[in-house]
């Protein structure tokens, strides 16, 4: 478990990366759960970085491990107002053709965790998302 | 880490992470491609929406010429991602 505060820009996805997987990585977290929380995490810190170019403030993430499950939570003190869960939908049924490369950062993170709340308020958003471990029927 | 690249059998290999820092990569490689390829995603661990758009990209311009991409072994998380954005209707596609 652990915080950690990054430089809001692009590069960082590589240090978010090492941090989150040596925090699941001792905590012997599945790669079913590793996978999607990595994915969900950079989405989102891309997300804040590429919509508020003009904020300055690092972006804080906290890694909770709880049952073999992850809470993340992204906090930035820097935000434009932006409700992550809710995302303008992704037609992923549309032909080759009408497909538009982008957009599809918030879909998935939709698809791969089990929780994902917004909070805005002074200028401060908080994203936190939750991920289990698969269960399997015996 | 991520690195894209011809294998002897003509191939385009990649491996390790196709995140959003490293998308500028793959995008320089995969924008001079002008025939139909393969690429083997074996080593390749994970890809983040940043790849999942230079491989839109690059399959929405190679079209235009009746070219495209397949992409083979292709780690289950992955194609888990693939299947959620519907590339897996857009491209051929062969798990590993």
């Amino acid at each position: 478990m652990g915080s950690q505060a990054f430089k809001r820009n692009i590069e960082s996805v590589a240090d978010i990366y090492r941090f989150s997987e040596d925090v699941m990585a001792a905590a012997d977290i599945d790669e079913s759960v590793r996978f999607p929380v990595h994915l969900a995490m950079e989405e989102l810190f891309v997300n804040l970085v590429s919509y508020n170019p003009g904020a300055r403030q690092d972006i804080l993430i906290d890694v909770q491990i709880a049952d073999g499950g992850v809470v993340v939570t992204i906090t930035d003190h820097d935000a434009a107002e932006f409700d992550v869960t809710r995302a303008r939908p992704v037609d992923t049924g549309a032909s080759l053709r009408e497909r538009k490369p982008g957009g599809l950062g918030l879909h998935l993170i939709q698809h791969m965790v089990d929780t994902l709340e917004y909070d805005y308020r002074d200028g401060r958003s908080k994203i936190r998302f939750s991920k289990e471990p698969e269960t399997h029927d015996v | 880490m991520f690195e894209i690249d011809y294998a002897e059998s003509g191939e385009v290999v990649c491996s390790g992470r196709l995140d959003a820092a490293q998308s500028a990569r793959a995008e320089a490689f995969l924008g001079r491609l002008e025939t139909s390829h393969t690429l083997d995603f074996e080593r390749l661990e994970y890809i983040s929406s940043a790849g999942l758009a230079i491989l839109l990209k690059t399959q929405k311009r190679l079209s235009g010429s009746g070219a495209a991409i397949k992409i083979i072994n292709v780690n289950k998380h992955i194609y888990d991602i693939f299947r959620y954005s519907g590339f897996n209707a857009i491209f051929e596609i062969e798990t590993l």
